[in-house]
């Protein structure tokens, strides 16, 4: 019943949003934000239990849908529920103004509804009609904003629509095959499935959720729709929407198909797991140097997204006891740090109209929230120590030199460094530098825009000291997999496991600060000086253009860029090309000529009679 | 190592490491003064510098992260001399294995970086740009051999490593990884930004680059810290393929010997440019580290 | 004895519209909304009793197959009910849609051809079937020319001849089957094919299947279609798209599956149904200016679709075509209603005229959504159920062949997403045009849309309601022994 019942609230309140807005504007933002945190409450009281129920039932495909919360489901309902709420929050704000709120917020809430209804599907059929329903959905928000983001929203559900043709095909075969939809029954009965059904299943399914998730080559949709919704959506899409993707490979790997399955999918040294993997560290390694050359902001977190994609499939992929807590740690360490993100620059584009990296610099001053909402996102992606995307990459990189994958832990662990150069490149070019001055004057986002900012900063710094409290959640998962679990304690790993101590680097880091925090207070104090007050080889700072921003890594951007152009885009659009022109062909069949038509309509009976003659019978 | 001891090792070994990097600053100065025939400074002289620096009447600051990133900076190094094991030392490595330290390395990189770039100063940008570059540049080849040696030992422990190379000379990683040694030692100039890849802190293309804005005691305190920069590569260096060392005196005797060599390779060139320096370490350093990777990929650990 | 009502009803009503517009016009235009809920009354009141038995009635006394007879089962009464609900909701959309031209000979033709189709789906007889086709025809004909403009009349001069060609062959397949049978009744037949010469009978089913499939859109016999749907009025497009096509779809599946026994020919109606469903969907594609050709083309792509279903063979196969069908029936004339008022309102058939029509027509806009939605086949609405269904169906074969032959229709859909999804975004994201004079459409017009559109949310949610009954018409179909011991009465 509790089950059904957050559903419940979260589809009608989706709803019911609209409605209020229609009614009065004013509580709109408020039953949203409601409408919203409910089902994280509800959820959060329901840690580690295991409830299953039907909810409904299809009686012409004699199948029952029923709803299966697991800690696997638990864990991503939470980040759902929590993303999904601080991103309408900093909505409130941030939309005003703007038109058709009504349809935002009830979509928005559509979308996070939808979401909780994967995560918590006990059977395929409701996977696949939430999973639909979260494809439109996040169509019609990507076309908000019309324009620009009118293509992208098309490229997206295409594509999306390809993943779920692919899926329906697998779920179809399922239900042929075995006569359920069930996840714990079709679990059972895929033990017994041959090496060659089991992988089509997964391979329609990685289809489906590699598209999703945005794995190579699957990735096309997602640097035009991240960058063209709006900044508190691409916050939910970059940070859980896309990992939904994640959730169903995860589930389908591990839940459905079992190590066992897994390990039997295999030619010679060749298995899935081992191209999942390669196909993740290709994912980490283009897209994070592609964001590297991005100047628009939200299109440089984009292309990061893919890229911490990556990150994860990899870890899913080796399948080790560390890889998958790493896999899933990073999943929701990176919702967090690119929620942050967004809504960081969102919060910069609300003030200034812009996110162009070109055109912004030394906000820092003028937003120091903001500045430190992005900068300690920034970090966890890059994962410094003390956030938590460090312990989930170390995680990662652990399991892949110690199960002797040195180049797929080679290309994880050069993304970190291309991380640091867009990461540093985003901070500076936005808030380090001077400060133009057109952007004098402008003033920190209104206190709803930065309450979800230091909420999500708190938790990075939190994870990061404290890996213990979400890795908990992570080893109760795989406990309820049977698989064996992460032991860990609340600041870092046991011996057994590898050495880290989160909470002795923080208090080293502490003490070494304030040291040198002490050396740096005892000598003369320095005065402040405005940002003109500055070594120019003797000529005048210049106003306004004193800045080293537009092209900013030009020496390494030169000798990369050529490697980096995504070409799978293009072949795509090549494709799409080819074959419109092919329908313009084909829809020429229809001359309008009334002579043709008579022609054909003889010509058909003609052939079936032919064939009649021949020897076909009926 | 008693709890006790570890404090004391906590509080001295940084002390230690700074005394020994500012006299290889000065060594430095003298040995490069002295391959290009004149006198040069003496040996001292850094520490002249550091004190003029630190008690200079007039500091500016262009902001908090200004400030800021300089404190993160020195207090990141002075962690990461922590981690490393330095002669038979190694206090905290129990809290941060090899993953960790090249992750703790970042700090100071960031937090150098964070402070330049809110100098507000093209230069400093320019600068902070090129060293991301460079690191880029270095970090293929230096990864490569870093999961070289933890790949064969099957530990990501750097003090398992050290230890794994304490039975003779012969299991030192410079003769059972010796395209590792040769790629690494390739990069170290890279690394340590020295002759002739002092192109982040180029004093005339671009006024010294990240510090074109500190004076007085943010001068001083980047100085020390890069010289704690230059005893992490080092220390690291030895630790990966010098065996360590037992006590810290052989320890500081391998790092000497590391140090002198770099230098009188480094000081014969002129300076390259920063695409140069990109094409130099993907090219023979990264493919010494590959061969080498593969060679024990191939050979087994 | 209600069930010959559900013809006569609208036939009477036909006659009485001119006679009535002798007293007042107006009242006139009332009749066929009143008739056709008349209809859908009795049609349902008729569920209960159908679904425990079939009802046969004997016109003129004589008992099967002496005589002409009415055979109402489970498919046929699902698709009057269907029929009456559209024709109903057409009829209201009607009333104040229908502007200009004899607006009382609108509402006749409207009638008549409404009599037509629920008389095609519960005859017994093959003749009969025939007759009642070509009054659907003729009607067809005759509105699709409503307009009285160049496309009109050309589209419907077109229409008249590939429909008169069709029911040429029809007939001489009848004739064929008469000669070999000496009865006209399906039932009769049916239980005799079993003993006649393949050769003819082969040639007679050819000339049948290609009569009906004229008007069943398939391919290559579905030249008519896009002009005469789009160029005809919208309420208009909504019956030929909503209805029409689909009795023609009807009338293969039985004669395919009931009169004929006809496995060996159901291969080839999945790869013509296939290929009917691609090139619809890819000429749907290209068709970035006309809209309601746009439509027109998605219904022969929707069409295919149907057929591929009744090309499977099997039960499952038969419920998904079914199902598919009457998905296709409320979304198609839905959209059409709705883009009718748009059209009418923005003064252009122009994709890109409504660019933004979505603020200024939100209740059409949303609802047609929803039906785009459930033609794309998206969760929770109606045509996913139904796609489903035929993914489920197709794959049940478990033959390698129907696997390609469902990624090609998964495919299919990707393309219908397409250009149904630039729709959408036109109506809703795009501006640019000055709409400001554009209102909202007439109550007349968008209570029916959105009694269509809670249908399909309903049918997507709720499928039960409807599963029943269509397993029941499925196995209607597909059962021939039953339907012929119903109808003949033998044991």
């Amino acid at each position: 019943m509790i089950m059904v019942s957050i559903l419940l609230i979260a589809f009608v309140g989706a709803g019911g949003t609209c409605l209020v807005g229609r009614g009065n504007p004013r509580f709109r933002g408020l039953v949203a934000s409601l409408v919203a945190f409910l089902p994280l409450i509800i959820l959060a009281f329901l840690y580690g239990r295991v409830i299953s129920i039907d909810y409904a039932s299809v009686p012409f495909l004699d199948i029952g849908l029923s709803l299966r919360l697991t800690p696997l489901s638990w864990f991503f309902g939470i980040a759902i529920a929590a993303l999904g709420g601080l991103a309408i929050v900093f909505s409130i704000s941030y939309m005003q103004g703007k038109e058709r709120l009504n349809y935002y917020y009830s979509m928005m809430l559509l979308v996070n509804a939808s979401m909780l209804g994967i995560v918590l599907s006990g059977d395929f059929l409701s996977f696949y009609i939430f999973w639909e329903i979260m494809s439109w959905s996040t169509y019609l928000l990507i076309s908000y904003r019309g324009k620009q983001a009118l293509g992208a929203g098309l490229k997206y559900i295409i594509m999306s629509i390809i993943g779920s043709s692919a899926m329906l095909l697998a779920i179809g075969s399922l239900y042929i095959s075995y006569g359920t939809l069930e996840i714990p029954s079709l679990a059972t009965a895929l033990q017994g499935a041959s090496a060659w059904y089991a992988l089509f299943v997964l391979l329609m399914f990685t289809i489906a959720f590699g598209i999703k998730n945005a794995i190579l080559p699957l990735h096309t949709w997602l640097p035009d729709a991240h960058s063209e919704a709006v900044s508190p959506f691409s916050a939910i899409l970059s940070g859980i929407l896309v990992r939904m993707g994640l959730y169903g490979l995860f589930l389908l790997m591990f839940s459905v198909l079992g190590l066992n399955t897994l390990n039997r999918l295999s030619y010679g040294a060749i298995s899935f797991n081992l191209v999942l993997s390669w196909v993740g560290a290709l994912t980490i390694l283009f897209p994070i140097f592609i964001a590297v050359l991005q100047d628009d902001a939200k299109r440089l977190i984009a292309w990061s997204s893919i890229g911490h994609g990556g990150y994860m499939i990899l870890g899913i992929g080796v399948a080790t006891t560390l890889g998958i807590a790493g896999g899933l740690f990073h999943a929701l360490n990176y919702a967090i740090c690119v929620a942050l993100l967004f809504l960081a620059v969102g919060a910069v584009e609300y003030r200034t109209g812009t996110r162009d990296l070109n055109k912004l610099g030394g906000l820092m001053k003028r937003m120091p929230i903001t500045f430190t909402g992005a900068l300690i996102g920034s970090m966890g992606l890059i994962g410094i120590p003390l956030t938590n995307g460090f312990i989930s990459k170390w995680l990662i990189y652990k399991t892949l030199i110690l199960s002797r994958y040195p180049f797929l832990a080679f290309a994880a662990l050069i993304g970190t460094w291309g991380t640091v150069l867009y990461g540093y490149k985003l901070v500076h070019n936005v808030f380090l530098g001077q400060l133009p001055e057109q952007y004098k004057e402008i003033e920190e986002v209104p206190w709803t825009m930065r309450v979800p900012m230091i909420v999500l900063s708190g938790f990075v710094v939190l994870f990061g000291v404290l890996p213990g409290i979400p890795l908990k959640a992570i080893s109760v998962i795989q406990t309820h997999l049977g698989m064996t679990r992460l032991e860990t304690s609340l600041f870092g790993m046991p011996k057994a496991i590898g050495e880290l101590n989160t909470l002795n680097i923080f208090f080293a880091l502490l003490v070494a600060g304030l040291i040198a925090y002490a050396a740096f207070s005892a000598s003369r104090r320095s005065r402040r000086v405005s940002q003109y007050d500055n070594y120019a080889a003797g000529a005048r700072v210049p106003v306004g253009g004193y800045q080293h921003s537009v092209r900013f890594y030009d020496q390494a951007d030169r000798i990369i860029r050529p490697y980096l152009r995504d070409r799978i885009d293009d072949f795509y659009g090549w494709i799409a090309t080819q074959s419109t022109a092919f329908f313009e062909q084909l829809r020429k069949i229809y001359t309008g000529n009334i002579n043709t038509y008579a022609t054909w309509i003889v010509l058909f009976v003609a052939v079936l009679i032919f064939m009649g003659l021949l020897g076909w019978r009926i | 190592m008693s709890t006790f001891m570890r404090v004391v090792w906590i509080v001295t070994l940084p002390v230690i490491a700074l005394l020994i990097s500012v006299l290889f600053l000065g060594l430095f100065r003298k040995i490069t003064a002295r391959i290009q025939r004149r006198y040069g400074p003496p040996v001292y002289q850094p520490v002249i510098d550091l004190t003029k620096l630190l008690t200079q009447h007039s500091n500016i600051s262009h902001g908090v992260m200004f400030d800021m990133g300089l404190i993160i900076a020195l207090a990141g190094s002075v962690v990461t001399v922590l981690l490393i094991p330095a002669g038979g030392i190694h206090p905290l490595s129990s809290s941060g294995d090899l993953l960790v330290i090249i992750y703790v390395m970042l700090i100071p990189v960031l937090g150098m970086a964070l402070a330049a770039g809110d100098s507000g100063n093209p230069n400093a940008s320019l600068g902070v740009s090129r060293k991301l570059i460079l690191g880029l540049g270095y970090e293929v080849p230096f990864l490569l051999v870093l999961l070289t040696v933890m790949t064969h030992g099957e530990t990501t422990s750097l003090v398992n490593v050290v230890q794994m190379q304490a039975d003779s000379i012969l299991s030192w990683g410079v003769f059972r990884f010796p395209l590792s040694a040769i790629a690494t030692f390739l990069i170290l100039p890279v690394m340590l930004g020295i002759h002739p890849f002092d192109i982040v802190g180029a004093p005339q293309e671009i006024s010294s680059g990240p510090q074109v804005e500190f004076g007085g005691k943010y001068l001083a305190l980047a100085t020390i810290e890069q010289a704690l920069q230059l005893f992490i590569v080092i220390a690291l260096f030895v630790d990966l393929f010098l065996g360590g060392a037992a006590n810290l005196g052989t320890f500081f005797l391998k790092m000497l010997g590391v140090f002198l060599i770099g230098i009188f390779i480094g000081a014969v060139y002129p300076r390259f440019r920063i695409d140069q320096a990109l094409r130099y370490c993907w090219k023979w350093p990264t493919l010494f580290a590959l061969a080498g990777l593969i060679l024990v990929m191939i050979i087994g650990g | 004895m209600v069930a010959p009502l559900l013809i006569a009803i609208p036939f009477l009503a036909a006659f009485a519209v001119p006679l009535f517009s002798l007293i007042s016009k107006r009242i006139s235009y009332y009749i066929p909304a009143l008739a056709l809920f008349a209809n859908l009354v009795i049609s349902l009141v008729l569920i209960p009793r159908v679904m425990s038995e079939t009802i046969v009635v004997s016109i003129g006394g004589f008992p099967p197959p002496f005589c002409i007879n009415l055979v109402v089962g489970p498919v046929g009464l699902l698709l009057a009910i269907i029929i009456s609900l559209i024709g109903l909701l057409v009829s209201i959309y009607g009333v104040n849609y229908i502007k200009e031209g004899p607006k009382d000979k609108y509402h006749m033709l409207l009638l008549a051809l409404l009599a037509g189709a629920t008389g095609m789906v519960l005859t017994g007889d093959i003749f009969n079937l025939f007759v009642f086709f070509e009054i659907l025809s003729l009607a067809s004909y005759a509105l699709t020319a409503y307009n009285r403009d160049r496309a009109g009349t050309e589209a419907a001069i077109k229409y008249l001849i590939q429909g008169s060609i069709g029911s040429a062959f029809i007939l001489i397949g009848i004739a064929f089957l008469y000669g070999m049978f000496g009865t006209l009744s399906m039932a009769d037949i049916a239980s005799k094919v079993g003993g006649a010469d393949p050769g003819f009978l082969f040639v007679s089913l050819a000339l049948l299947i290609t009569g009906f499939g004229i008007e069943a859109a398939i391919f290559p016999l579905n030249a008519w279609l896009p002009d005469a749907h789009s160029s005809a009025p919208s309420s208009v497009s909504a019956i030929l798209s909503g209805i029409a096509i689909e009795t023609g779809a009807y009338a293969v599946a039985r004669i395919l599956y009931t009169v004929f026994d006809s496995d060996g020919i159901m291969l080839l109606i999945a790869v013509v149904g296939l290929i009917t469903l691609l090139i619809g969907e890819m000429s749907a594609f290209r068709q970035r200016e006309d809209i309601k050709r746009l439509l027109a083309y998605s219904s022969i792509g929707q069409m295919g679709l149907i057929l591929f279903a009744f090309g499977i063979a099997t039960r499952a196969g038969v419920f998904a075509a079914l199902f598919q069908l009457l998905n296709h029936m409320l979304a198609k004339s839905l959209l059409f209603l709705a883009v009718g008022y748009m059209i009418y309102r923005v003064g252009s058939k122009k994709l890109s005229a409504f660019s933004g029509l979505g603020k200024r027509m939100p209740v059409s806009s949303f609802v047609a959504t929803i039906a785009v939605f459930s033609l794309v086949g998206l969760p929770p609405f109606a045509g996913f159920m139904s796609k489903f269904s035929v993914v489920r169906a197709a794959l049940a074969l478990k033959d390698p062949m129907f696997l390609w032959f469902v990624v090609l229709m998964l495919i299919a859909t990707v393309i219908e997403a397409g250009y149904f999804f630039r729709i959408i975004q036109n109506l809703f994201f795009k501006s640019g045009n000055s709409l400001e004079e554009v209102k909202e459409a007439p109550l007349s017009c968008l209570v029916p849309i959105s009694v269509l559109a809670a249908l399909i949310l309903i049918i997507g949610v709720y499928p039960q309601l409807v599963s029943g009954i269509l397993d029941a018409a499925a196995q209607g179909l597909v059962e021939r022994t039953a339907y012929i011991q119903y109808v003949l009465g033998v044991p």
